[in-house]
């Protein structure tokens, strides 16, 4: 038998396999419903989904939450062609600053009945609000999840070797002498290490220490008019140029990972970073796990503050083009109702996930990590030490709610100021003014979010 | 009745699918982004998108972030074009040689060319990283220097690492497709040259160079069109930095669209960049004479 192909049927047989092509990732979605949940990269987003899920399954068939980690930097890229598909995801673990954006812009589902369903004000570790998570303007936008501090990590043993005094009640000057003793004993080695590339985590190193000089970026109590270029802002930089020659050289293109990378292989004596460095270290370095200790960030001289950029993560939900609103409200207060899931949920990722609800911070299972256990003093001031000295973008030194800090959050205009200075040896002063004009921008072409 | 198409209308239909695929995305992606470069597109409100004249493209020409991206362009084009047209000319030339095991070192040539640029990107990065970078280790250990080099932390070194990344991976493109061309030089050729008692250089600036002309012309035009557009290499190695050093145009539009969530001002830029390939291309094809051959014939 010969097989004759005519050009009708290869014409016919073509259109069929191309619509059956397009049509089937539509076919797939329709078998089974897929709400997808953004966190930051890391176990702990996908321990509470599988929360979720253990909701899901006895509650509404069919569906099934999927996780999706992106990090902080690229969340912008991400919501923004996600909204314009009109296909956002269910639910976002984000910080404060981006909630506050996102709140003011309109596109968010108010939560207050998650929170009350939670009695997540009365279950709030002390320190905390629930409106420091995401309100604006009353209403709730925002349902608790976790804080993360940042601090300074110093190697105990190189301290001591150096003859440095307990880190505990040092200022600026003693860091900056400490780090120079750390170098000069240490050939080859940094005495401190921080994040000056151009990104979020040097954004989030050097905002810390302007907000230690008593420096904000815009100030809400005065219609949050720009107040970058303040003589605080220019002390914190110039104590940045100061500090950098006690970093390695490459510290200018640092993110996250390449400090705690720094840290754990040895390379410097201390850093300022989040509870990471130390799961890390418990993980791959052990000696230096075993010599590491978390201090509350040295305080500056004159203002005697020790701010602390805080990670303050709550859930938020798009409130358009969103399907799984109700489901994903029921599921997550199934989790967060659950000490034990919220529990899981620290501990995936310990010490770097701080618990938010007093019956999870203090549950046998969390207490008894073996890294609580041997850290005991460490993992209190990751947990619980730092709470009164945690601020972020959007809500500088506690002086009120910003939403300018979410757009501020993806323009690295903090760590490009460092840039100009340590790169291009620009004056600290006229560096900070360039800056202070990018952040004018901002609020200029965003005075709507202002109300 | 039965329904019969002609040939005509069979022809059309079957090009059907390539002028679809051509609509679809190339004509109307290009078409959206010179609409968008027109109105205030915040990507995070998507339905509102009031005409904004030619506002995004005063703010693109005033910005001098955007002229920085632009010098930076053009030397990370031209390094990187040239290193390659010269580098992957001489490695053709090589693998040319009828030695043993050639077939294997052509292949293996491949190799940056098929990794997936992410891949290379974060490899080159660890590579070069100045404190556990094997790079500086390996120099530190045979003494070739006294000191870790900052590769990726100074402008002139982030910007030399960058090209280099560029040239290791696009070179077997050059590679590849002036071999091709080599092979089918007629030997001919080069048998009266020899005759005549032309040395090595006169056959290749006499007979090699002339007979790669148009291949190269080629390349050269898609390889500074490519190199000039190219995003992820530079975001992923440098993200641009330290400062704005390795800043380039692709770079400098995603900022304004994502970071800056400027989605008009990035099409602006995307729209003047295309113009500048284009007339660039133009030039270029004409001055090197492309084509004039076949016309003449």
């Amino acid at each position: 038998m010969t097989l004759r192909l005519t050009r009708r049927g290869a014409l016919a047989s073509g259109l069929a396999a191309a619509g059956g092509t397009l049509a089937a990732p539509a076919y797939a979605q329709t078998r089974e419903r897929v709400a997808r949940i953004w966190g930051e990269p890391g176990p702990y987003i996908g321990v509470f989904t599988n929360g979720m899920n253990e909701w899901a399954q006895r509650n509404a068939p069919g569906l099934r939450f999927e996780s999706e980690q992106i990090a902080w930097d690229a969340v912008y890229t991400k919501l923004a062609t996600d909204l314009a598909a009109r296909r956002p995801p269910a639910l976002i673990s984000v910080e404060s600053p981006i909630a506050y954006q996102l709140a003011a812009e309109g596109l968010l589902e108010p939560m207050q009945d998650v929170n009350t369903a939670i009695r997540a004000r009365e279950r709030l570790v002390d320190g905390f609000t629930v409106d420091d998570f995401g309100t604006w303007k009353g209403t709730q936008y925002a349902v608790p999840l976790h804080h993360q501090g940042c601090l300074f990590v110093v190697q105990d043993d190189v301290r001591q070797e150096a003859g440095l005094s307990d880190p505990t009640n040092w200022t600026w000057n003693d860091l900056l002498n400490g780090a120079k003793a750390i170098q000069a004993k240490r050939q080859g080695s940094a005495g401190f290490t921080m994040a000056l590339g151009r990104n979020l985590c040097g954004d989030y190193h050097i905002q810390q220490l302007i907000w230690q000089a008593g420096g904000m970026t815009w100030d809400p109590g005065r219609s949050f008019e720009t107040t970058f270029n303040s003589p605080a802002t220019i002390e914190a930089y110039e104590f940045i140029k100061e500090l950098y020659g006690t970093m390695p050289r490459s510290a200018v293109e640092f993110s996250f990972l390449q400090v705690v990378d720094q840290h754990v292989t040895g390379r410097t004596g201390s850093s300022f970073y989040w509870g990471r460095t130390m799961g890390r270290a418990f993980d791959e370095a052990k000696p230096i796990y075993e010599k590491m200790e978390y201090y509350l960030n040295p305080a500056h001289p004159r203002t005697g503050q020790r701010w602390s950029w805080t990670d303050i993560n709550g859930f938020i939900m798009p409130r358009q083009n969103n399907p799984f609103i109700r489901e994903a409200k029921e599921a997550m207060a199934h989790v967060m109702n659950s000490t034990d899931w919220m529990v899981r949920y620290a501990n995936s990722l310990f010490p770097n996930v701080g618990p938010v609800f007093k019956d999870q911070a203090t549950a046998p299972a969390l207490v008894n990590n073996p890294m609580y256990q041997q850290k005991k003093r460490s993992v209190d001031v990751i947990f619980t030490g730092f709470v009164p000295y945690a601020c972020n973008s959007g809500h500088e030194i506690k002086k009120g709610i910003n939403p300018l800090a979410g757009i501020g959050h993806g323009r690295n205009v903090w760590s490009q100021v460092a840039q100009r200075i340590l790169v291009n040896n620009e004056n600290p002063r006229a560096a900070v003014e360039w800056g202070h004009r990018q952040f004018e921008d901002i609020r200029r072409e965003n005075r709507r979010l202002l109300g | 009745m039965r329904f019969r198409l002609s040939d005509r209308q069979v022809g059309v239909l079957f090009m059907l699918p390539l002028i679809l695929a051509v609509g679809i995305f190339l004509v109307w992606p290009i078409a959206e982004a010179v609409r968008l470069s027109f109105v205030r597109y915040n990507p995070l409100r998507p339905d509102d998108q009031p005409f904004v004249g030619l506002d995004n493209y005063l703010f693109v020409l005033e910005d001098p972030l955007f002229w920085e991206s632009f010098w930076q362009a053009i030397v990370w084009t031209g390094w990187s074009t040239v290193l390659q047209a010269v580098i992957g000319v001489g490695l053709a030339l090589l693998l040319h040689q009828p030695l043993k095991g050639m077939n294997a070192f052509r292949g293996l040539l491949l190799f940056p060319y098929i990794v997936p640029t992410v891949v290379i990107a974060l490899n080159w990065r660890w590579l070069f990283n100045s404190e556990i970078g094997i790079v500086n280790h390996l120099l530190l250990s045979v003494g070739l220097i006294d000191e870790k080099i900052a590769w990726l932390s100074t402008p002139s070194m982030a910007m030399a690492s960058a090209i280099m990344l560029n040239v290791w991976k696009y070179t077997p493109f050059v590679v590849i497709v002036v071999l091709a061309r080599l092979q089918t030089i007629p030997t001919e050729l080069y048998d009266a040259a020899k005759v005549d008692g032309a040395g090595v250089l006169r056959r290749f600036r006499d007979i090699t160079l002339p007979q790669l002309a148009e291949v190269l012309a080629v390349v050269i035009v898609f390889r500074t069109i490519w190199t000039f557009n190219k995003f992820e290499e530079i975001y992923l190695l440098t993200r641009g930095g330290p400062g704005t050093s390795t800043y380039n145009l692709a770079l400098y539009a995603f900022d304004q669209s994502i970071a800056n969530l400027r989605m008009g001002v990035g099409a602006a830029a995307g729209v003047i960049m295309l113009v500048l390939l284009l007339a660039g291309s133009m030039l270029y094809i004409r001055v090197s004479g492309f084509g004039r051959e076949d016309k003449a014939a």
